[in-house]
């Protein structure tokens, strides 16, 4: 029996992390808080082994295959990524963890708003016989970011400690790095400028090609988790709403219903009769359907004018459909054969 | 010890080929008869380094080149491997050349790097072949080198290919006439070619150029807002003091790092005199799309690209350079029926020291055109390189490998293969002498077997490997003077005289 081997950011990303999968009712085990190795449970085929670790150290560790999947920042698999890695990006947005991979420059240099002023600033520098220098620890994305935007005078400067500190510190002119609020940036007296976004991150799963193509059961084990990631992700983006309706029959009312519009549901609404507790004039059914948030407002406005009176909407936990279609994707990745989800696979109980 | 199991394949650098006999032997046929042709015109070979300095690339060979480069640092320097030949040739010509008499005609061939997307005919890796032709202007100079692109093809046998010849003057005139900065000129010029080829939609290309030189980034943005209007109207000096004064009292002190105050609000106002790009970049490429619209046979030279010039004001004297090229051209003999001429004002080349004609010349294929050759005029690059002054010099390069897919296959200078094979370890001796012997014949090559498995392991290898000829030494004929050669083609066995093995072989090969 292989057990699915899993690598988590610790450090500042695990509160997130833990909440995040504790969402998806996967709930890790570790005898106390400063355990770096621990268990997965909520799987199918048993719970699967948990390393935590720094994220920039997790893209390597699913690289060489000592663990099969990882969660990280996609800034992080964008920067270290080559063609001929071992990496599948197997889940590329998880929703939490959102940056940005900024270019930013001191807010004294009032004449720099956007990448084109830049430009021009490499070159005013260059004839002066200087370079732009630019801190960051993301050389590769930089480097292919400044070159396709015409700016080809600068040198990477390699910062141990805080990028941010650079230009103050004069070892850099302007830096690049990773930031969600700006506040780091206004700190240093920094600032982003337009069209300076080099990459939007958050965090995402990936794995080991060569180890998942290898094990049916660890690939099975991933499936499990993809199926409680995605219904949780999808489940964001929904509602469930229940409305009372009067009327003479499930089929009056279903007529009504769908004609005042914008009642569609995943798959159209649940109507069944209510059996009030005293007598009433005429019949009272519930009706009940899963919407997009967007459209939650229209939703009840439509249940109004079809005549309901109270409306209850409550979060999902879950949406599953028919398949994963991560999964799916994740085996044309693989190019692993397609053999049909075992639809008896035992997922945990919400 | 690496135990039981094998240790694991390594696999070849993605883009690049290993280039496996007999193929190695028909690219090199193919290159000897190229450079035979460029030497016969007085075309010298030189060859330059395949790692150079980054900075020689960045000067002039534009952003399309500089962000497919194979760069690294090592040990603090930056180097790069060369994504193309000619900036190297200058850069050699201006340390080493620049008191050679002038003109100064060059060839060299050898692999350039350039990272890519592969496919057929486009590796990461690749063979140039080509010339510069260095100190030399006019037509003449540039007929010769339009020449000698078509006399290389028709020596490798390729006669049907379309030339298709432009020139950059016609829109670096328009660029200087519009006042646009370099970096501006660099990023138009970039999208030339998609343009004219209508490969981008010409608003997505205006947008993503127009947002790259700021047209986007609005005024409203940053500090310039905090400027009155018409401050950037003000001489220079009045206008950067009150800036300055404004701005710190807005507590926005300008300190820039490395960058003096002075520079920064000097820019500052500079930008704020500068129009929205945004009508720049559209005059430029709609100018380029109607010179690609008037390309066409040479004829239109005359007429309708004249016409796109006059009425953007600009001078005709590209067109008029074009047309004396191409006449001359014709004076070094007919092209053959099967060339087609094009005349493209649009074409860029992708390469941004380009100052004049440049030409690329086609050939069609299954998966439509191949691009086989391309060249053109750089007078300003021995300058940007450190030259002690300008030199007008034009060139070309060939693709080895594209020639090689559309080069008819012929065998002619191939050489045959022969196998000498003593009948036991005893006869192997002589069997040298025999293959000495017989290496003295041209177009020959001559194997020894090593193996000494015998005869029939020898001649099992023959066959496979493709031999012609085996010629085998045993005991008794070495007694008799006498060897038997076997005829692997024709399958036939004679015995023949040591004293006429030359001769036989000669004859049986030919």
């Amino acid at each position: 029996m292989s057990v699915l081997r899993i690598a988590l950011p610790s450090k500042g990303w695990e509160e997130d992390t833990l909440g995040f999968l504790g969402q998806c009712g996967l709930r890790i085990d570790r005898s106390n808080p400063r355990q770096y190795r621990a268990r997965m449970r909520g799987l199918p085929g048993g719970a699967a082994e948990v390393v935590f670790q720094r994220a920039t150290d997790i893209f390597d560790e699913v690289n060489a295959g000592s663990v099969d999947l990882g969660i990280t920042g996609y800034d992080i698999v964008a920067e270290h990524r080559s063609e001929e890695d071992e990496i599948v990006v197997v889940y590329g947005e998880l929703g939490f963890r959102r940056c940005s991979l900024v270019v930013a420059v001191p807010e004294g240099w009032v004449d720099v708003t956007s990448v084109s002023d830049l430009a021009e600033v490499a070159v005013e520098l260059r004839a002066a016989g200087r370079e732009l220098r630019v801190a960051t620890k993301y050389a590769n994305l930089v480097r292919q970011f400044l070159f396709d935007r015409g700016i080809t005078y600068f040198t990477l400067v390699e910062v141990s400690g805080a990028i941010e500190a650079a230009p103050a510190l004069e070892t850099a002119d302007i830096i690049c790095d990773i930031t969600s609020s700006g506040v780091t940036l206004r700190e240093n007296r920094l600032k982003p400028i337009v069209g300076g976004v080099v990459v939007e991150s958050q965090a995402c799963l990936i794995g080991n090609r060569r180890e998942l193509q290898a094990d049916p059961e660890r690939l099975e084990a991933t499936r499990g988790l993809l199926e409680l990631m995605e219904a949780y992700l999808r489940s964001r983006q929904h509602v469930s709403i229940t409305a009372n309706i009067q009327g003479e029959s499930a089929e009056d009312v279903a007529r009504r219903v769908l004609a005042s519009g914008g009642v569609a549901g995943l798959r159209g609404p649940t109507i069944a009769r209510v059996f009030p507790q005293q007598p009433t004039e005429g019949s009272w059914f519930a009706l009940t359907v899963v919407v997009g948030e967007d459209v939650l407002l229209r939703t009840v406005e439509a249940l109004r004018r079809a005549g309901a009176g109270e409306v209850s909407a409550t979060q999902v936990r879950y949406v599953f459909e028919h398949r994963s279609w991560t999964f799916e994707a994740l085996k044309r990745q693989l190019g692993v054969a397609s053999p049909e989800p075992r639809v008896s696979a035992p997922l945990p109980s919400a | 010890m690496l135990g039981e199991r094998s240790a694991p394949v390594i696999q070849r650098v993605r883009g690049t080929t290993d280039v496996l006999p007999p193929e190695d032997a028909r690219l090199r046929r193919l290159e000897s008869r190229l450079r035979d042709e460029l030497e016969r015109f007085g075309y010298q070979g030189m060859q330059t380094p395949i790692i150079e300095p980054l900075e020689l690339f960045l000067r002039k060979s534009g952003d399309e080149i500089v962000a497919r480069m194979y760069s690294f640092s090592h040990w603090n320097r930056r180097l790069c491997l060369r994504p193309e030949v000619t900036a190297s040739v200058i850069r050699a010509y201006v340390d080493q050349l620049q008191g050679h008499g002038l003109p100064l005609r060059v060839q060299y061939s050898g692999p350039i790097f350039r990272y890519e997307r592969p496919s057929r005919g486009r590796s990461r890796q690749f063979t140039v072949l080509g010339l510069e032709l260095i100190g030399a202007s006019g037509a003449a100079a540039d007929a010769e080198v339009l020449h000698l692109a078509c006399a290389g093809l028709e020596a490798v046998g390729i006669t049907r290919y379309r030339l298709v010849v432009g020139h950059l003057g016609a829109t670096l005139q328009l660029l200087g006439a519009l006042g646009m900065t370099d970096h501006a000129q660099s990023l138009v010029l970039d999208q030339m070619e998609p343009i004219a080829r209508g490969r981008v939609d010409l608003d997505a290309a205006i947008a993503r150029v127009a947002g790259l030189l700021g047209a986007d980034a609005g005024h409203a943005n940053g500090a310039v807002s905090e400027l009155p209007p018409g401050l950037a109207s003000l001489p220079q000096d009045q206008a950067t003091a009150i800036a300055a004064d404004i701005l710190s009292r807005a507590s926005l002190p300008v300190e820039g790092g490395a960058r003096q105050p002075s520079a920064i609000i000097q820019r500052l106002l500079a930008r704020a005199r500068r129009p929205d790009p945004t009508d720049q970049v559209r005059t430029a490429f709609e100018f380029v799309a109607a010179l690609h619209a008037a390309a066409g046979p040479p004829e239109r030279l005359q007429t309708d690209l004249r016409s796109v010039l006059e009425k953007h004001g600009l001078s005709t004297e590209p067109a008029d350079e074009v047309l004396g090229a191409l006449d001359l051209l014709r004076a070094y003999g007919p092209l053959g029926p099967e060339v087609e001429v094009e005349v493209d004002l649009s074409l860029a080349r992708g390469l941004r020291y380009y100052t004049g004609l440049v030409f690329e010349i086609y050939a069609d294929s299954n998966e439509g055109p191949l691009q086989l050759c391309g060249g053109g005029r750089y007078d300003d690059l021995a300058r940007a390189l450190g030259g002690r002054e300008a030199v007008p010099a034009c060139g070309f390069q060939y693709g080895l490998e594209r020639l090689d897919l559309i080069a008819p296959r012929d065998d002619v200078g191939s050489r045959r293969r022969v196998l000498v094979a003593g009948v036991t370890s005893a006869d192997h001796p002589s069997a040298l002498s025999v293959a000495r012997e017989l290496r003295t014949l041209e177009n020959l090559a001559v194997e020894q077997d090593v193996r000494l498995r015998g005869v029939r392991s020898a001649l099992r290898y023959a066959d496979r490997a493709g031999i012609d000829l085996v010629v085998i030494v045993g005991e008794r004929e070495r007694q008799e003077g006498a060897v038997v050669v076997r005829d692997l083609r024709r399958r036939e066995e004679t015995r023949v005289p040591l004293t006429g093995l030359v001769d036989a072989v000669r004859s049986a090969v030919a």
